[in-house]
């Protein structure tokens, strides 16, 4: 039995609705075949009022052993650091998390909001929301740059805005089988397994970005890079390799990577021009390029490839 | 005599942190106070922002409704920007609208509702046995096949959205995908399989077309007795054990319904506008005070913030004229709050004066309106059930499952008129000004109101369902509607009040209800529930 508890802070409840999408394995495989035991879940969790309290107390007291506390949505600590924005059964949120994840063996930051503050810690950040162990891209966050679990690793970041549910579920997995120790953090304490490759891995207009070819709203084929600010080269997330509702992701349905599993979402906090626009330099370069590559480089070597590429020949049928 | 307080704290299984403070008085509750307990503050977040932030912030306002947000969030722009839509981009915005809503209603059902029908407290009752069998929380036959089932319909959302929940994909013009003819044929295919695994074999054991021949409760009970199948079919359990256990007896509400109705028809909002959006949509719009229907004008919604912990404001202004919140820094547990004063994060908003009632139980009841245009749902059931029993805890379930054969049926057919050679986005041109986007999430009225100054947004209000249904008293001190519907309701066993969680959660409200029980002499805590 691995024994989960799962509460939200300044959350949407993207992350559950996502979570209860998952198909490999589903929920209810999860409980029935892998042994999770949810010992509470605000929206799927079958305790109600005193036994709630008294699971969260056992959990705190030590009595019941969490093995994984996974939290959605953001630390709130506003107004003025009181987390009075948040109550809980009976105490402010942030409370909860300090006191749940001191006796858990994994901590799980599910999505933006969790692992770096998201949407929520846009200035000016009305609600005081932080990250678990991040703030956008600065190491800190609620719990501390130097916070580890009882198991001895850091905050499991799974970003997203929400998280896939395959990501949540196969690491929920991977701890109750017994292979946690394999899952590798990056920088951004975010598993490798899934975050290593760019979402434009697999996007079906990745030639059109090679060959500069522009795509467009309401248009079929073209690479939204050039134009409406898709992030699919600067962002690692496994959009396009573990597709979204079994069917489909962002980038193949013309619809520009807004670079949600990276720290700083939504990024340069919508400013004016920033959102569905490519951001450029004098009107031309984009401003952002593919890592490893300076944006002139790039854009040079696009256009290069634009010239020996045959746009005609491009399909584009419906 | 026994007066008591019940604080349920919190309700469960609704999305957010929604706690309810009951005052009883033999087994009775007499008084009822609602407090939201989170402040996340995205309009605050939203100005001075570009002025397509919307498209992104919105739609992770919630993460269950995040289409619908996206629905009133492109649909505001469209008015600010004077945008032109195509036919074909008012279908795929429809068929995003209705594929998230009818994903809900399995959803919800199984999830968040019919759990509770096997609580204990309903074990002396013939058909618990039964009830405990289907639908008991992930062990319950039904259980696994409904929530299965309720993933299908958002993969039709991400063929064209990219993925469900929040995607963007509406924006100002149109949307941003361009489906080829296998991403038709697709989002046919997985709507079939929808019905085929769950929507006619378990829920409701007749074709869709039979069960849209009822039009009235006769016309349900006679369909009830028909046959095996549909007295056995979970739609057939849920009449026959809703009525058994009493959900009729309870949870009666305000009796005033709204809905800003929805499914922009594909030909008659091409030019959008305020005033064009009333006669354009095919589920109806309305207000009903019980008697008779008005129009759902927007200039008649006005915000209380008596009871709110918003500080800057003065009362009942409309949206547009309201300010971006200022956080009170005196919010209180539920414990220690004073209803005289701010008590919840929810604000009060009224219509024409009125608490209003908003969700699917409003819908049908503008369906069944007589002054309902050709192009739009004609459908006199629920005027009839209205007459015949009124609201309760029943008739809102019911409403809600009631829309699941006809939003199947117009997806289908939404899917059939999309043209692939027509546009899907015309570019429009961006410009200062105002816009307000409305809609039915699956759980009730949303309207976003929006300004434009200089280039960034001046102001951006949000009124959700939840809002309306879960918000405080206003500065008359007129209960809301959750506030209204748990007044009357009796509760068997003080220990689990399993009653005020089924009136919470027939309302859908998107936030986890905590209910505290309270005697109401001594105003000293009886029990504390998480439902």
């Amino acid at each position: 039995m691995t024994n989960l508890i799962w509460l939200k802070g300044g959350a949407c409840s993207g992350n559950t609705m996502s979570f209860l999408n998952a198909q490999q394995p589903s929920v209810i495989e999860l409980i029935t075949d892998f042994g999770i035991r949810i010992l509470y879940h605000p929206t799927v969790g079958l305790e109600i009022g005193e036994q709630v309290n008294e699971v969260l107390n056992e959990a705190v007291s030590g009595t019941v052993p969490v093995d994984v506390f996974v939290f959605e949505g953001t630390v709130i600590q506003g107004s003025q650091g009181t987390g009075n924005m948040n109550y809980f059964a009976g105490r402010v949120m942030k409370d909860w998390v300090e006191d749940l994840a001191k006796v858990a063996n994994y901590v799980v930051a599910i999505g933006d909001c969790a692992t770096w503050g998201g949407i929520m810690a846009v200035p000016p950040n009305p609600s005081e929301s932080t990250g678990m162990q991040f703030h956008k891209k600065e190491k800190g966050g609620f719990l501390g740059s130097n916070f580890k679990t009882k198991s001895g690793l850091p905050v499991i970041n799974i970003p997203g805005c929400p998280a896939h549910p395959d990501w949540m579920t196969q690491i929920l997995v991977a701890i109750a089988t017994g292979r946690a120790e394999e899952v590798l953090l990056d920088d951004f304490h975010r598993p490798k397994t899934f975050f290593t490759d760019f979402v434009q891995t697999g996007c079906t207009n990745a030639n059109a970005f090679s060959e500069h070819f522009e795509g467009g709203f309401g248009k079929r084929g073209g690479c939204l890079f050039y134009e409406v600010g898709c992030r699919g080269p600067m962002t690692r997330a496994a959009c396009n390799r573990i597709l979204w509702n079994r069917t489909s992701s962002k980038t193949r349905a013309n619809h520009p990577c807004l670079g949600c599993t990276e720290p700083g979402f939504p990024h340069h906090d919508l400013k004016k021009g920033s959102v569905f626009k490519t951001m450029k330099y004098l009107g031309f370069f984009p401003k952002e390029s593919p890592e490893g590559m300076s944006n002139i480089a790039h854009y040079i070597k696009s256009k290069v490839n634009k010239t020996f590429s045959d746009q005609k020949k491009r399909n584009l049928s419906k | 005599m026994s007066l008591k307080e019940l604080n349920i704290s919190p309700v469960g299984r609704v999305e957010g942190d929604l706690d309810v403070k009951v005052y009883m008085e033999n087994g009775v509750v007499t008084r009822a106070h609602t407090q939201a307990a989170m402040f996340r503050g995205f309009e605050k977040i939203l100005q001075g922002k570009d002025p397509q932030s919307g498209l992104i912030v919105t739609p992770r306002a919630c993460g269950i409704c995040g289409g619908s947000h996206l629905y009133c969030a492109s649909s505001a722009l469209d008015v600010a920007w004077q945008t032109t839509l195509s036919p074909n981009a008012l279908l795929l915005r429809a068929i995003g609208q209705a594929t998230e809503t009818i994903q809900s209603i399995p959803r919800w059902f199984y999830a968040i509702f019919a759990t509770d029908m096997a609580n204990k407290k309903f074990a002396n009752k013939p058909l618990y046995q039964e009830v405990v069998k289907r639908w008991a929380a992930y062990v319950g036959t039904s259980f696994q096949t409904g929530v299965t089932a309720s993933g299908r319909p958002v993969e039709v959302y991400a063929l064209f959205g990219g993925q469900w929940p929040h995607s963007s994909y509406m924006v100002p013009g149109g949307v941003m995908c361009a489906p080829t003819l296998k991403d038709i044929t697709r989002a046919h295919a997985i709507m079939n399989q929808f019905r085929n695994d769950w929507l006619e074999p378990v829920w409701l054991g007749c074709s869709i077309e039979r069960y849209m021949q009822i039009k009235s409760w006769d016309d349900m009970m006679e369909w009830l007795n028909e046959n095996e199948s549909h007295f056995n079919s979970d739609l057939g359990l849920l009449l026959r054990a809703g009525i058994e256990f009493g959900l009729d007896k309870f949870g009666q509400g305000v009796g005033k319904f709204l809905a800003w109705g929805t499914y922009l028809h594909k030909d008659m909002y091409n030019k959008p506008t305020i005033e064009a959006r009333n006669p354009a949509v095919i589920s109806p719009s309305g207000f009903w005070d019980g008697t008779n229907y008005h129009p759902a004008d927007h200039m008649q919604v006005a915000e209380h913030v008596k009871h709110a912990w918003y500080m800057n404001q003065e009362d009942a202004l409309h949206p547009f004229d309201e300010p971006a919140p200022m956080a009170s820094t005196d919010s209180r547990t539920l414990e220690n709050s004073d209803f005289n004063s701010k008590y919840s994060w929810a604000k009060a908003p009224r219509f024409m004066g009125h608490a209003a009632e908003t969700g699917p139980l409003a819908r049908v009841i503008m369906n069944a309106n007589p002054a309902n245009a050709a192009h739009q749902i004609q459908d006199p059931l629920f005027g009839d059930i209205m007459e015949k029993m009124g609201p309760s805890v029943f008739t809102r379930v019911l409403a809600r499952v009631h829309e699941a054969p006809r939003i199947y049926v117009m997806i289908n057919d939404w899917l059939s008129q999309v043209r692939l050679d027509d546009e899907f986005y015309i570019k429009p041109t961006e410009r200062d000004g105002i816009g307000w986007g409305a809609t039915e999430a699956a759980r009730g009225a949303l309207a976003h109101w929006i300004k434009i100054k200089n280039g960034v947004i001046e102001n951006y209000q949000i009124v959700a369902p939840t809002t309306w249904n879960v918000g405080p008293n206003d500065s008359e001190g007129k209960a809301g509607p959750i506030e209204t519907a748990l007044e009357g309701t009796e509760i068997e066993d003080p220990h689990d009040p399993v009653e005020v969680g089924m009136v919470a959660r027939s309302f859908d409200s998107c936030l986890v209800c905590t209910v505290h029980a309270h005697d109401n002499k001594t105003g000293k805590e009886l029990a504390k529930f998480k439902l």
